[in-house]
C-alpha cells in the first residue's frame, strides 16, 4: 500500500467516524414550561385543574363583555377595531366571533372534560372532593354563557343543535354542584348553583322551578367571576378597553342619559372644556362600574333573583307582585320605587331594570333576544340576534358540513 | 543560500551548438500562450538561469537538445566530478562546479548504457547531497541539494481593456503558501519563491482567473505581468457550497456573488447591500427607525407558518437569523444580519431556492446567504480606515397636496382639520417642524497581514445614526478578529470571531397609543392634550410628551467559528467547523412617572437570548476516472443546537420620579417565559462527475433528524440533482458573439421544521382565582408532524457576449411546497383554541430572474457600464386544508387557495370610478401582499480612472399595502386628501343633492362620514414604487495626497433620494412588525428618510 492510499484510507475512516458521531447526537429536546397532558392526571393536580376551569370562565366572560355590550347597545364603539365595529353595528360575522366562541367553548370543555379526568383520578373519592362541586358549578356557568349568547349548540365537535342544549347541560351541572356542595356544607357554592340553575330553568321555560331556586338565594348574595391584577390573563378586559384604552364609550346608549344611576355609572374626561374623543371621533363616556383590572363580574346574585321572580310574576299576569319584586331590587340600591299598573308598563320597567342591574355582565343580548322573539322588545330589529357558529368551528367541524 | 560568487572558475567548458534556445513546456489550455511568453522572456535574459534538472526531466519545460543525447558511462567508485565530466563530454554540455564539490569529492559509481544525458546526470547525483542545475542552452552546474535556491517574482496587474492597474488582485504561487495582493498601482512582489518553474495564478472577483508559468532562478527577480479581462461570466471563480469549494462552472444552479470591492458608496448593512444587487431577492425596509431590521425574501414565500427568512452563514459557520423580539413601543426589531459590519465584508454569496440549498438541510428552503469577511492580505501589514459622516433628512411626508405633511413638516401656529376643528401644539419646536437632520457617523479601522505560516485581519468599528426626530438613534460598536494558521503543510486552522454591541433607542411608532405619527397626524385627536397654548379657543395639544417615552433595544452579539481544513493529499480535503453564536437582547419600554397619559408610569422589559451551536464536517475527494472523466465525492454531517430563552416582565405605578426598574412599580407582572431547545442533526453525500471539464452532473442527498419532528417521522431525506454544461468550451461552439455560455439545470428539495413543541399535547401553567395555580389548554399536539418539503426545478444559463462586454444570466424556477405546515383550526368545541400545525398545505411559486450587464464604453479615459436585474415572482396557495387562514384579521391578511400567500381580502368598491354611491363586494380579493416583479437598473460611469459615478434604482410592482393611516385619519377628519370629499358629503347629508356630482364611488367610500360605510378594505392600495436607492460619486485620491500606496478615495453618496409611488400613505415599504412579520400593515409607521454621506477610505 502506498503512503497516499494509506493517508486516504485513514482520512476517510476519521471523516466517517466523525460524521457518525455528529449524526448520532441525542435529539431529545428540553421543554421547561408547558405541561404534558398526562401530568394533569394526578390527585395533586386537581386543585389547579379546577382553578383553570374558573380561569377559563373568567377569561371567556371578561373578554366577551366588551363586544357583547357593543352588540346589545350597552356601549358604543369609539375605536377602530374592525370586529368590534361589526359588533356595534349588530353584525355578528363568523370570522369576528372566533375568539369569543373559542373562549366560551374552552371554558365549557375544560370543566366538562376535567370532571371526566377527576372521576378517573379520584375514583370513589370524587363526590366527596371539595373541588368537585366547584368544577360542576363552572361547567354550569360556562354552558349558560354559551346558551345566552350563541345561536347554535355544538358539543365536542359534534353536530349543530338548539341553543337550549347548553341550558339543559347547565341545569344538570348546576344540580350536581348543588347536591355535592350541600353534602359538603359548602353554602356559597350551593347557593351559586341555585342561582345559576334558576336562570337556566327560566330560559328553558320552567319558571316554576326557576322561582323555587330563586327563593333560596338571599338578596345580598353574589357569586362572581374572579379577576385580578396578578397577571394580564386575569385582568378584567373591559376595564382595559374602557379605562386604560378608549375603545368603547357609554355615549350614545340609553345609559348615557343618567350618570347618577348607581348600577350604570360612567364619567367623562375633558381636555380643557372639550370631552375627550376616541379614535373614531366618539366622545368618551367611561364606564365606571368596574374601576380596576381586578374588578369582579357577577355570575349570579340575589338581586337578579328578585327580577327573575318579578318576570315570572309578570308572565303569570301578576303586575303587582312583579312591581313589588322590582322595587325590592331597587331598594337595595336606595332607589325610589317605580310605579306601573299595566302589563306593558311593568314589562318596560322590568326590561329597564334588568338592563341596569346586569349592565356589562354579558347577559343583555340574551334578554333582548328572548324578548324580541316574544315581541316585547324591538332593539334587535335589523340586527343579528346571537353569535353564529364561528368561522373556525364551521370550517373545521365535519359534523356541521 | 545559493550564491554564484562562491563558485570557482569553470573547470571544464565545452560548447556544442550554444545558440540561445527558448524553454518550451507542455502545458495545456489557455495558459499555453502566456507560458510561452514567459519562457521567451526567460531565455532572452543575459545571465544564464538555472533550473533544477528534475524540472526539466518532468517535462514541465522542453529539454535542451544536449540533455536528450544518448550517453554510456561505466565508472566505479570515482569522484562525482569525474562522472559529470564524462557525461558532459559525451553530450556536449557545458559543465561548471564549485570548489566545495572539489573539496568534498564524493565518490559515486555509474553504469549506464544508451540513456539520455539527463538520466545519466540524475543517476550520477542520486544518493548524494548534490543536485544538478541546467540552463536553457544546455549548461550544467552542480550545487548542494540542501542549499535552498530562491528568487523573486514581481509585476503588475492591469485591466486588459483599459490598461489601468487593478487593486486587490490575489496572486498565489500554486502549491505553496506564497502570495501577494496588488496595491492601488497594481503592483505586487513575492519573495522566497523556490527556483524552477512555478505556476502563478491571479484571482479577482469580476475578472478571469489567469495562470502563468514563470521560471524562477536563484537570486534573480523575475517580472511577471498580467493583463486581466473582465469576466462577465467567471466560470473559474471559486464559490463555497455546502460541500466545500467548487468552481462556478461546476455549479448547476444560479448563485449570485456580490463583491463589496466594487461598491464605492458606503453600505450600512446587509439588507442595504442586497437591495437591488441580487435578482430574486425582495428586501422591504419596514420602517425609518434607525437600527430596524428589514424583511428579506429569496424567491418569494415557501412557508405560511415557519417563516421565510434565509439561513445565514458567516465564513462557513452558521449563525442564527432570528430577529430580536419586537419593541412594543418602537414596533420594530433588530436583525442579526445587520450585526455584520459591512466594512469587514469581502463578498456575499446568495443561494436561492431549495434546488441549491438541499445539502444545507431542514430550514434551508428560504435560501442561504453566505457572508465572507476579510482575511489576511499577503504581504506586510496594511491598515484600512473608513470614515463617513452625514445626515438623515426626511423631506415632505404624505401626499404633496397636504402642505403640513400630516402636521409633521409643519406644526406651528393654529392648524385646522377637515371638519374645521382648530388646534395648536404648545410644544411644537421653534423651527416650526418636528423634523430635523439626524447626524450619522461611521468609523472603521482595520489591519490585515500575513506571513509564511499565518494571516490575520483585525478591525473595530463605531457607528452612530440618529433619526430625524428628537429621539431615535442606533449606536453600534464592534470588533472582529480573523486568524488563519497553517499549522502543518496539510492542516490549516482558522478562527473568525466578532462581537457587536448595539444600543437602539426607538421613537414611539406604529400601532401604539404613544406613537409619534399616530398622534401628530391626528391633529386634535392626539392622546396628548393639555394647556399652555397661546390661543385658548382651540384644542391645545402637547405632542412633545411623546419623546419622554424611552423604548430601547440593547444587544450584545458574539459570533465565533473555528474551521480546520485538512488536505493530506491534493485530491482530498476535509473541513471541520464549529460555531458558537450568542445573541442577547434587552428590550425595554419605559413610560416615566409624570407622563401625560400614564401619570404613574410603567416599564416593560423583555430579556431574550438566543444561542446556536453548530458543528459541521465535510470531506471532498477528487479523483480521475480515466479518459475525460473526473469524480468529486463529498460527504459530511452537521448538527446544530438552537436555544431560545425569553422572559417578559412588566411593572407599573411608580411611587416617584427617577429612573425606574422592574421593582419600581407597585404592580409587577411576569408576563411570560419561554425556554426552547431544538436539535437538528443530519448528514449528506454528493457525487459530481465531470466530463472534459465541460459537463458536470451532480447528485446528492441530505438526511435530517430534528427534535421538533413528530415521533412517526424519524429521519427526513432531501434529494438533489443538477447539471452544468459549459457548451461554449466545445470545439463546435462559434464563439464569435457569445464566447461563454453555461447551461444549467437543477432539481432539489429542502424543508422547514415545525416549532419545537408542535408535536406534543401540552397545557400551560397559568394563574387563576386571583393568583392561584391553574392550567389552561395549550397545544393539541400532532405526533405525525414532520417538516414541510419544498421541491424546486430550476433551469437557466449564464452567458458572456461580445468579447466580455455583455453578460446575461437567466433563471426560471418553479417550486412546490408539499405538506406545508398550516396552522389548522380544530373544532374549538373540542377545547383547544390554539391552532395545530399539520402537514396539509400546498404552496406554489414560480418566477424568472434576469441579470444583464453591459460595458457601454470602455476607454482609458472613460468607462460606462449599465445593468439591469429583473425579478418576477408568482406565488399561489394551493390547497391549504380547505380553509382560509387568518394571518392577521386587523391587517385584512389571509391565506386562501388560489391566491398569493398572503393576500388582502375585505370590502371592495366594484364601481370605483363611477359618479355614484359605492357598490361594495364583501370578502373580495384586494391584492397580493408582496411584490410580484422587481426591476433594478444600475449605471456606473468612471472618468480618467479617478472619478466614478454610480446610481442604483429599484422598481417594485404587484405588492399591496393596507394604508391604515388613511383609514383611521379619515374618520377623524385629519386625512387631507379626503377634506374636499368630506365637505361635499356633509353638504349632501344636509340635502344638497348635487354636492356629490363629481365625487367617485371610491372616494365616497374611502372618505365616508358615515361609520356604517367605512371599511379598511377600501384602503388596501397598490404599493408599487420607484426609488433611487443609491447615488454616489467617488474620487480616487492620488497616493501623494495621503501618502498612501494602498488606495484612498472620497465618496459623496445619497440614499433614497427620490421616490415615486401611487401609494397614498407615508411609504409603500412601511409595516408594523409587532402583530405579524408576515402580514403587512402601514399603521402610523414613520417612513425611511433620505441619507446623505461623505466618506473617506484609505489604506496605509
Amino acid at each position: 500500500m502506498t503512503n497516499s492510499s494509506r493517508t486516504l484510507r485513514t482520512t476517510l475512516v476519521i471523516a466517517i467516524a466523525s460524521a457518525l458521531l455528529v449524526t448520532a447526537c441525542d435529539l431529545k429536546v428540553t421543554n421547561p414550561g408547558p405541561i404534558a397532558d398526562e401530568q394533569l392526571s394526578s390527585v395533586t393536580a386537581i386543585p389547579a385543574l379546577v382553578n383553570g376551569m374558573s380561569g377559563d370562565l373568567s377569561l371567556a366572560l371578561g373578554r366577551y363583555i366588551d363586544r357583547g355590550a357593543l352588540g346589545s347597545g350597552e356601549l358604543t364603539e369609539a375605536g377602530l377595531f374592525i370586529p368590534e365595529g361589526h359588533y356595534y353595528l349588530g353584525q355578528f360575522v363568523p370570522q369576528d366571533v372566533n375568539a369569543d366562541w373559542g373562549n366560551m367553548q374552552t371554558a365549557r370543555w375544560t370543566a366538562e372534560s376535567g370532571l371526566v379526568r377527576m372521576k378517573a383520578v379520584l375514583g370513589a373519592g370524587f363526590d366527596a372532593n371539595v373541588n368537585t362541586p366547584r368544577a360542576y358549578l363552572y361547567g354550569g356557568f360556562a354552558n349558560r354563557l354559551l346558551g345566552e349568547n350563541v345561536c347554535t349548540s355544538v358539543i365536542d365537535g359534534g353536530p349543530a343543535g338548539s341553543d337550549s342544549v347548553y341550558f339543559t347541560r347547565a341545569e344538570s351541572l348546576f344540580t350536581r354542584a348543588f347536591t355535592l356542595a350541600t353534602a359538603l356544607n359548602n353554602t356559597s357554592i350551593a347557593t351559586a348553583a341555585l342561582g345559576g340553575r334558576a336562570s337556566v330553568r327560566a330560559w328553558l321555560g320552567n319558571w316554576t322551578g326557576a322561582v323555587a331556586d330563586a327563593l333560596l338565594v338571599p338578596t345580598a348574595y353574589n357569586f362572581n367571576a374572579v379577576f385580578s391584577t396578578n397577571t394580564a390573563r386575569e385582568n378584567n378586559d373591559l376595564v382595559n378597553q374602557t379605562l386604560t384604552r378608549s375603545e368603547t364609550s357609554v355615549f350614545g346608549t340609553v345609559y348615557a342619559a343618567n350618570n347618577k344611576e348607581p348600577r350604570a355609572t360612567w364619567d367623562t374626561v375633558k381636555t380643557g372644556t372639550a370631552i375627550t374623543k376616541g379614535a373614531n371621533g366618539t366622545a368618551i363616556f367611561r364606564q365606571t362600574k368596574y374601576k380596576t383590572l381586578a374588578a369582579p363580574v357577577s355570575l349570579t346574585k340575589g338581586t337578579e333573583m328578585l327580577l327573575l321572580r318579578a318576570e315570572a310574576a309578570l308572565r303569570a299576569g301578576d303586575v303587582t307582585n312583579a312591581m313589588l319584586l322590582i322595587n325590592a331590587e331597587r331598594t337595595t340600591f336606595a332607589l325610589a320605587p317605580l310605579a306601573a299598573t299595566t302589563t306593558a308598563a311593568a314589562w318596560t320597567a322590568l326590561q329597564s331594570e334588568r338592563g341596569l342591574l346586569l349592565w356589562l355582565e354579558g347577559r343583555r343580548l340574551w334578554d333582548l333576544r328572548r324578548w324580541f322573539a316574544e315581541g316585547t322588545n324591538t332593539f334587535l330589529t335589523g340586527r343579528d340576534k346571537c353569535l353564529p357558529v364561528s368561522a373556525d368551528e364551521a370550517a373545521s367541524n365535519s359534523n356541521l358540513h | 543560500m545559493f550564491s554564484r560568487s562562491r563558485w570557482l572558475a569553470v573547470a571544464c567548458f565545452l560548447v556544442y551548438g550554444a545558440a540561445p534556445q527558448a524553454w518550451a513546456q507542455d502545458v495545456s489550455g489557455r495558459a499555453r500562450d502566456s507560458v510561452a511568453k514567459a519562457q521567451a522572456a526567460y531565455a532572452s535574459t543575459r545571465a544564464p538561469q538555472y533550473l533544477p534538472l528534475e524540472t526539466v526531466r518532468s517535462g514541465t519545460v522542453r529539454m535542451p537538445e544536449q540533455l536528450a543525447r544518448r550517453v554510456s558511462v561505466k565508472l566505479d567508485a570515482v569522484p562525482l566530478q569525474r562522472v559529470l565530466m564524462e557525461i558532459a563530454t559525451q553530450a556536449g554540455l557545458g559543465l561548471s562546479y564549485g570548489e566545495d564539490l572539489v573539496r568534498a569529492a564524493p565518490t559515486v559509481s555509474v553504469d549506464i548504457a544508451g540513456r539520455s544525458a539527463a538520466d545519466a546526470l540524475a543517476s550520477a547525483v542520486a544518493g548524494t547531497r548534490w543536485m544538478v542545475l541546467v540552463t536553457a542552452t544546455g549548461q550544467v552546474t552542480v550545487n548542494r541539494a540542501d542549499v535552498l535556491m530562491v528568487g523573486v517574482i514581481n509585476g503588475r496587474v492591469t485591466d486588459r481593456a483599459t490598461s489601468q492597474p487593478i487593486e486587490g488582485v490575489q496572486i498565489t504561487v500554486d502549491g505553496t503558501r506564497l502570495g501577494a495582493e496588488t496595491s492601488s498601482d497594481g503592483r505586487y512582489t513575492i519573495g522566497g519563491v523556490t527556483a524552477g518553474a512555478q505556476h502563478v495564478t491571479v484571482r479577482r472577483l469580476g475578472y478571469d482567473v489567469q495562470t502563468q508559468i514563470v521560471m524562477v532562478s536563484d537570486g534573480a527577480t523575475q517580472t511577471l505581468n498580467f493583463a486581466l479581462g473582465r469576466a462577465a461570466v467567471a466560470l473559474s471563480q471559486v464559490v463555497v457550497t455546502a460541500t466545500g469549494e467548487e468552481r462556478t462552472r461546476e455549479v448547476g444552479n444560479s448563485l449570485t456573488v456580490v463583491d463589496l470591492s466594487n461598491e464605492n458608496a458606503p453600505i450600512a448593512n446587509t439588507q442595504e447591500l442586497l437591495t437591488g444587487r441580487v435578482p430574486g431577492v425582495t428586501v422591504l425596509g419596514n420602517s425609518g427607525q434607525a437600527g430596524s431590521g428589514g424583511t428579506i425574501r429569496l424567491r418569494g414565500v415557501n412557508s405560511i407558518s415557519q417563516g421565510n427568512s434565509p439561513i445565514i452563514y458567516v465564513d462557513g459557520v452558521r449563525m442564527s437569523g432570528a430577529h430580536t423580539p419586537t419593541s412594543v413601543g418602537g414596533r420594530q426589531d433588530v436583525s442579526p444580519l445587520n450585526d455584520i459590519d459591512m466594512t469587514d465584508v469581502d463578498h456575499v454569496e446568495v443561494v436561492k431556492g431549495p434546488a441549491a440549498t438541499t445539502l444545507y438541510g431542514t430550514e434551508a428552503s428560504g435560501g442561504v446567504i453566505q457572508i465572507f469577511t476579510k482575511h489576511g492580505k499577503k504581504g506586510s501589514a496594511q491598515g484600512i480606515l473608513d470614515a463617513s459622516t452625514g445626515f438623515n433628512n426626511m423631506g415632505h411626508i404624505g401626499v404633496a397636496s397636504d402642505t403640513t405633511g400630516m402636521f409633521v413638516n409643519k406644526c406651528s401656529g393654529v392648524l385646522s382639520i377637515g371638519d374645521g376643528t382648530k388646534f395648536q401644539d404648545a410644544t411644537c419646536p421653534a423651527s416650526g417642524s418636528w423634523l430635523s437632520n439626524g447626524q450619522i457617523s461611521r468609523y472603521s479601522l482595520g489591519v490585515r497581514g500575513s506571513n509564511d505560516s499565518d494571516d490575520y485581519y483585525l478591525s473595530g468599528n463605531l457607528n452612530d445614526e440618529h433619526s430625524v426626530l428628537q429621539t431615535g438613534n442606533n449606536r453600534t460598536a464592534g470588533v472582529r478578529g480573523n486568524i488563519s494558521v497553517h499549522a502543518t503543510p496539510t492542516l490549516t486552522l482558522s478562527l473568525n470571531s466578532t462581537f457587536v454591541k448595539r444600543d437602539v433607542r426607538w421613537y414611539p411608532d406604529g400601532l401604539s397609543s404613544n406613537a409619534f405619527l399616530l398622534n401628530v397626524s391626528r391633529g386634535p385627536g392626539t392622546f396628548f392634550k393639555g394647556s399652555g397654548c397661546s390661543d385658548p379657543t382651540v384644542v391645545c395639544i402637547l405632542n412633545d410628551s411623546i419623546f419622554t417615552i424611552n423604548n430601547t433595544t440593547n444587544t450584545n452579539h458574539f459570533i465565533t467559528g473555528g474551521t480546520a481544513t485538512y488536505t493530506p493529499i491534493p485530491k482530498l480535503s476535509v473541513r471541520m467547523s464549529a460555531g458558537y453564536d450568542y445573541d442577547v437582547a434587552d428590550i425595554t419600554d419605559i413610560t416615566p412617572f409624570g407622563h401625560l397619559r400614564v401619570p404613574l408610569g410603567s416599564i416593560a422589559e423583555t430579556q431574550w437570548n438566543r444561542t446556536l451551536i453548530t458543528l459541521d464536517l465535510a470531506a471532498t475527494l477528487r479523483h480521475s476516472l480515466g479518459r475525460a472523466f473526473e469524480s468529486t465525492t463529498s460527504f459530511g454531517g452537521q448538527t446544530f443546537d438552537s436555544r431560545l430563552n425569553q422572559t417578559d416582565l412588566s411593572s407599573s405605578n411608580f411611587s416617584a420620579p427617577g429612573v425606574p426598574t422592574l421593582t419600581s412599580g407597585s404592580l409587577r407582572n411576569i408576563v411570560g417565559q419561554n425556554e426552547q431547545r431544538v436539535i437538528n442533526a443530519g448528514y449528506f453525500a454528493q457525487e459530481m462527475i465531470g466530463w472534459r471539464d465541460i459537463l458536470f452532473v451532480t447528485g446528492g442527498f441530505r438526511v435530517d433528524g430534528n427534535s421538533a419532528f413528530g415521533t412517526g417521522f424519524g429521519l427526513q431525506t432531501y434529494p438533489k440533482v443538477s447539471a452544468s454544461y459549459v457548451i461554449s468550451d466545445e470545439k463546435f461552439w462559434p464563439s464569435r458573439f457569445i464566447e461563454t455560455l453555461k447551461l444549467r439545470a437543477a432539481v432539489g428539495e429542502s424543508g422547514k421544521a415545525p416549532g419545537a413543541f408542535d408535536a406534543v399535547r401540552t397545557w400551560d401553567p397559568v394563574a387563576a382565582e386571583n393568583g392561584q395555580s391553574a392550567f389552561e389548554p395549550s397545544q393539541v399536539g400532532n405526533p405525525s408532524l414532520g417538516p414541510e418539503r419544498t421541491r424546486e426545478v430550476e433551469g437557466g444559463f449564464d452567458a458572456s457576449m461580445f468579447n466580455g462586454k455583455m453578460s446575461l444570466s437567466y433563471s426560471y424556477y418553479t417550486t412546490r411546497t408539499n405538506g406545508a405546515l398550516v396552522p389548522v383550526t380544530l373544532p374549538p368545541s373540542l377545547g383547544f383554541a390554539a391552532r395545530q400545525l399539520e402537514n396539509v398545505g400546498i404552496l406554489r411559486n414560480n418566477g424568472s430572474e434576469i441579470a444583464v450587464n453591459v460595458d457601454v464604453l470602455k476607454r482609458r479615459s472613460a468607462e460606462l457600464s449599465a445593468g439591469v436585474q429583473f425579478t418576477m415572482v408568482r406565488s399561489e396557495a394551493g390547497d391549504v386544508g380547505g380553509q382560509t387562514i387568518t394571518v392577521d384579521a386587523n391587517s385584512l391578511s389571509f391565506v386562501q387557495q388560489g391566491y398569493a400567500a398572503p393576500s388582502y381580502f375585505g370590502d371592495r368598491v366594484t364601481n370605483p370610478t363611477a359618479l355614484a354611491d359605492p357598490v361594495v363586494e364583501h370578502n373580495a380579493f384586494l391584492g397580493a401582499t408582496f411584490p410580484t416583479s422587481i426591476i433594478t437598473p444600475r449605471v456606473t460611469l468612471r472618468l480618467l480612472n479617478r472619478v466614478s459615478f454610480d446610481a442604483i434604482g429599484e422598481f417594485q410592482r404587484g405588492g399591496h399595502l393596507l394604508n391604515s393611516i388613511g383609514f383611521a385619519n379619515e374618520g377623524l377628519f385629519t386625512w387631507q386628501p379626503c377634506f374636499d370629499t368630506q365637505a361635499k358629503l356633509r353638504l349632501a347629508a344636509a340635502g344638497n343633492t348635487s354636492a356629490l356630482a363629481d365625487v367617485t364611488a371610491l372616494d365616497r367610500a374611502r372618505c365616508s362620514i358615515d361609520s356604517k360605510v367605512k371599511s379598511a378594505g377600501f384602503w388596501v392600495e397598490r404599493a408599487d414604487f420607484f426609488k433611487l436607492r443609491s447615488l454616489s460619486m467617488t474620487y480616487s485620491l492620488p497616493d501623494r495626497v495621503l501618502g498612501s500606496s494602498n488606495g484612498s478615495s472620497v465618496t459623496l453618496s445619497a440614499r433614497n433620494l427620490f421616490k415615486n409611488t401611487p401609494y397614498t400613505g407615508t411609504d409603500p415599504e412601511s409595516a408594523d412588525q409587532l402583530v405579524s412579520s408576515f402580514a403587512r400593515r402601514d399603521y402610523y409607521v414613520f417612513p425611511a428618510p433620505r441619507t446623505f454621506l461623505v466618506s473617506i477610505h484609505t489604506g496605509f
